[in-house]
């Protein structure tokens, strides 16, 4: 028996609207059980690749396999729970009735104490769905896809327009699905939001992967390290530049700050030089700068 | 499947009926002309072979399920569309056809509630001189007959943007209407009139009602005209639907 290891896979994935590339040959791989992140600032072209998995779009070529079937059959709407962005509540259903209706969609759906657990709308089940709150009818949103008892989760900026707690309890929720041995693929602007709950994360721009891996892998591979000091025989700003593996380079009066791939090489130079460098700090780079570095050229 | 369909029939139904504009639009309105137009004639004053009270209880019963199937159906659909709702079902295992099923099943019975309760609330109010079979006949009549307008609704349907649907969907219930000779007999109005809503499904539908109430046959010139219309709105909207799909 062959044993499918990655929920999702894309090959050469390209999607094309007019003259615009929203997808540009991507290559992904999504294993199962575990929470992966594409990550990207807007406009990358998540939501194109997502709706591409979902099989609401059409891919205008390259290949999609979820869950070891191609992308958007029927037996995959049992099997996959998604969360798109801006939906409206129906109008005149209650969140009981709004929840038990999804739930008949499906063969196996999750219990409707778990859903409500889950969304944390205890309290608010008789109300009409279209009169709760943003922040509720997203959570409401968020149990309607999980009705299914899904075993692949896709949720596209799911977090949007959450505060920074609601977030946190977000996270917690997604862990906890994928701790049950599901697979979840989000879908963020927030570098943070990544680095926090995914084990994989995918960083996206201009619609082709520019970076991949486990955050801390990324971090290694990518990060810029800055080192910075004082000069006090400080040369021309140019010359700073032409320094072995320096990508960037900041000056302060006598405060220069330099970034680089590595760092040794270039301190044994500055120690070696006529500049008179003191005070040496060496930083690794954020996964903010890393993320900065890679989405924008 | 069937589970799913008789859950999403439900669903439909009582948010059909929860809606605020069902209550006034399909049940109030109506019921306060049919009252208006009794008081102002009389209920006894013969029109068209019969009387104001069977004549406009027909014209408005008939007003009423026009407008049920056109904006509870048609305006709600494009809604729909323009909310993302009908991409969100797209994701789960329920399929157009019973998505469009149950929405037809749940506006037919809520057609029939309709009928049920304006002619109760008439027969309790006025004494009408209509034979049990008349009742059920014309009851029947009307109920199949709205078949027609969700065909009609579901043309309307098929419009984007909900606003613009609004929009159409109240000049045509109200043109139907006023020209169909719902709201007076289409002799008092102008001859061009005239000849306009002599075409109109409304009128045929209304027409197949007021000639059972006056005990003639039915003419089976309502009957092609107003199957007719039904037959053309649902290949139109069929037609669009499926052109979208492919794109």
């Amino acid at each position: 028996m062959m044993i499918q290891v990655n929920a999702i896979e894309c090959r050469n994935l390209v999607k094309q609207f007019g003259d615009f590339r929203a997808v540009d040959h991507m290559n992904l791989n999504f294993e199962k059980g575990k929470i992966s992140a594409l990550l990207g600032p807007n406009g990358a072209g998540k939501t194109t690749a997502i709706s591409m998995m979902l099989g609401l779009m059409r891919p205008t070529s390259g290949e999609i396999q979820v869950l070891g079937m191609s992308a958007g059959t029927k037996e995959l709407r049992q099997r996959v729970g998604a969360l798109t962005q801006d939906v409206r509540a129906a109008d005149g259903l209650t969140v009981k009735e709004v929840l038990e209706l999804f739930r008949s969609y499906y063969r196996n759906p999750m219990s409707l104490e778990r859903l409500l657990d889950i969304s944390g709308l205890h309290g608010d089940v008789k109300r009409r769905a279209a009169s709760l709150s943003g922040g509720q009818r997203r959570r409401l949103a968020f149990a309607q896809s999980l009705a299914g008892n899904p075993e692949l989760i896709l949720l596209d900026e799911p977090t949007v327009a959450m505060d920074v707690e609601a977030r946190g309890r977000f996270w917690e929720t997604i862990r906890a699905l994928a701790s049950d041995g599901r697979t979840v693929l989000l879908t963020t602007h927030y570098l943070e939001e990544a680095d926090a709950v995914a084990d994989h994360i995918a960083v996206i721009a201009k619609g082709r992967v520019v970076a991949e891996g486990a955050p801390e892998q990324l971090k290694a591979q990518t990060a810029l390290r800055t080192i910075s000091f004082r000069a006090t025989n400080a040369p021309e700003e140019q010359v700073w530049l032409t320094l072995p593996g320096v990508e960037k380079a900041e000056c302060n009066g006598e405060r220069v700050r330099l970034h680089a791939q590595q760092t040794d090489e270039l301190l044994f130079t500055l120690m070696q030089s006529k500049w008179g460098v003191t005070d040496i700090e060496v930083q690794s780079a954020s996964l903010e700068d890393t993320f900065r570095s890679l989405t924008t050229s | 499947m069937l589970k799913m369909f008789i859950a999403q029939t439900k669903a439909e139904s009582i948010r059909i009926v929860r809606s605020p504009f069902f209550l006034l639009f399909s049940i109030a309105m109506p019921l306060a002309f049919y009252f208006l137009f009794t008081s102002m004639y009389g209920t006894d004053k013969s029109i068209e072979a019969t009387t104001w009270g069977v004549f406009s209880l027909m014209s408005m019963t008939a007003f009423s399920l026009i407008g049920t199937a056109v904006s509870q159906f048609g305006i709600r659909l494009s809604f729909e569309h323009q909310d993302g709702w009908v991409r969100l079902l797209r994701l789960t295992p329920l399929t157009p056809a019973v998505w469009l099923g149950s929405k037809l099943v749940a506006q037919m019975v809520i057609h029939l509630v309709v009928i049920v309760i304006i002619f109760s609330s008439a027969g309790v109010v006025h004494n009408i001189q209509l034979t049990a079979m008349q009742w059920i006949t014309c009851g029947l009549w009307l109920w199949i007959g709205s078949i027609a307008f969700l065909a009609l609704g579901a043309l309307l349907g098929t419009l984007k943007n909900a606003n613009t649907s609004v929009a159409i969907g109240n000049v045509l219930q109200m043109g139907l209407a006023i020209l169909g000779g719902l709201w007076m007999p289409l002799n008092g109005l102008p001859t061009w009139m005239q000849a306009i809503g002599e075409w109109l499904p409304s009128h045929r539908y209304a027409n197949g009602a007021w000639n059972m109430v006056a005990g003639q046959a039915l003419e089976v010139i309502d009957f092609i005209i107003l199957a007719g219309f039904g037959a053309v709105f649902m290949v139109v909207s069929v037609y669009i639907f499926n052109r979208r799909e492919a794109v």
